[in-house]
């Protein structure tokens, strides 16, 4: 019973972690779809890494992808495929700024993130792996992420 | 209602709500204003670009650089106008280099700094104050120092260049330099390439 009773919070936070998750992709999806799309075409450019068909078309589409995952994740409907997506979309803002500071681009002072965003992009590399990292735990601790969603309620239906 | 059906709903929701910002949010426009000192070519020209611009902005210098090699090219068939979006919180001189170019254009040689300041930017940029090599500038260009120092140290000139980030602002620019070619927005100098290309087909 006393485990039962102590464990009941730290169970709880798996589900706060997940909306945290969540909510990462929710707001950044959001704040890019409010936004001219030319502004995240021009971020996407500062990392030359596409060729220039698919800038416009990852511009158009990102952030698309990244409210749905938002929303589905902080839901929890279909959480581990959401996870799952959440994870592969941080793998790939962790290999597309880490090759951008290999290759030395000039992303702080290029004026290309506008005002908003003071984080170098050490920081952001940072911040995502260890966004990253936690998708996987949260993957792993399935059973407690799940808590609290659509897919525990569709589950008991 | 089963896990499919909510799925449906809420995917159908998003669906409805993305495309409502597409069509209803996004700010997209900015006109010409001809009465500008801080514009040059054919007021009559088939290309008309507006440039956001902060003048310590890297990716700025280099459009500057395209478009005034286009601009040489092409004299008669591009009109081009100047708005200031200084990025403060980011380039310490943005605001003092706005300054300089507004002063600069109230006596009508705002091309004149321009064509100054604008290649040395990796230069004073790295001052802790670029304010001799500007004042040098200026006399280069053939201002006078005594208007120049009575403009800069008026709020007029700083209150025109904060009205003008405003402005673009509410246009949804974030970051520079913004470019708007016919009323078509473009951001960036690989974007302003690509699109005066499709005015230009064979880049000359």
């Amino acid at each position: 019973m006393r485990l039962a009773h102590t464990s009941q919070p730290v169970n709880s936070m798996w589900c706060v972690l997940r909306i945290f998750i969540g909510s990462i992709f929710l707001i950044s999806g959001l704040g890019k779809l409010f936004s001219p799309y030319q502004n995240f075409l021009y971020v996407i450019q500062s990392y030359q890494i596409f060729p220039s068909w698919a800038e416009a078309l990852t511009a158009r589409v990102f952030p698309s992808i990244e409210l749905i995952v938002g929303v589905f994740v902080i839901l929890g409907l279909w959480t581990d495929w959401g996870l799952k997506g959440a994870g592969i979309l941080f793998g790939i803002f962790v290999i597309v700024v880490g090759q951008a500071l290999l290759r030395g681009l000039p992303l702080e002072s290029c004026g290309c993130f506008g005002e908003w965003i003071h984080l170098k992009p050490q920081t952001v590399i940072i911040l995502d792996s260890l966004n990253l990292l936690l998708t996987f735990v949260l993957l792993r601790k399935f059973f407690y992420t799940k808590k609290f969603s659509l897919d525990s309620y569709f589950d008991k239906v | 209602m089963n896990k499919l059906r909510a799925t449906l709903v809420i995917v159908l929701v998003l669906i409805v709500f993305i495309a409502g910002a597409k069509l209803f949010l996004v700010p997209k426009k900015d006109g010409i204003n001809l009465q500008t000192a801080r514009a040059k070519g054919n007021s009559q020209a088939r290309v008309k670009i507006v440039e956001y611009i902060d003048f310590q902005c890297p990716a700025c210098a280099y459009g500057v650089k395209f478009l005034k090699t286009f601009f040489d090219k092409h004299p008669n068939d591009i009109y081009l106008q100047v708005r200031y979006f200084p990025l403060t919180k980011m380039h310490r001189h943005a605001m003092v280099s706005a300054l300089y170019s507004e002063c600069a254009a109230r006596q009508g040689k705002f091309w004149a700094l321009d064509d100054l300041m604008m290649p040395q930017q990796s230069q004073w940029a790295q001052l802790i104050s670029p304010e001799p090599i500007f004042q040098s500038m200026a006399l280069q260009a053939g201002i006078d120092p005594k208007q120049l120092n009575a403009c800069l140290a008026s709020v007029d000139a700083r209150q025109v260049i904060n009205n003008e980030k405003s402005l673009g602002q509410s246009l949804g620019i974030i970051s520079t330099p913004t470019y708007f070619i016919n009323n078509k927005m473009v951001v960036g100098a690989k974007s302003l390439q690509d699109e005066i290309s499709t005015y230009f087909p064979t880049g000359k």
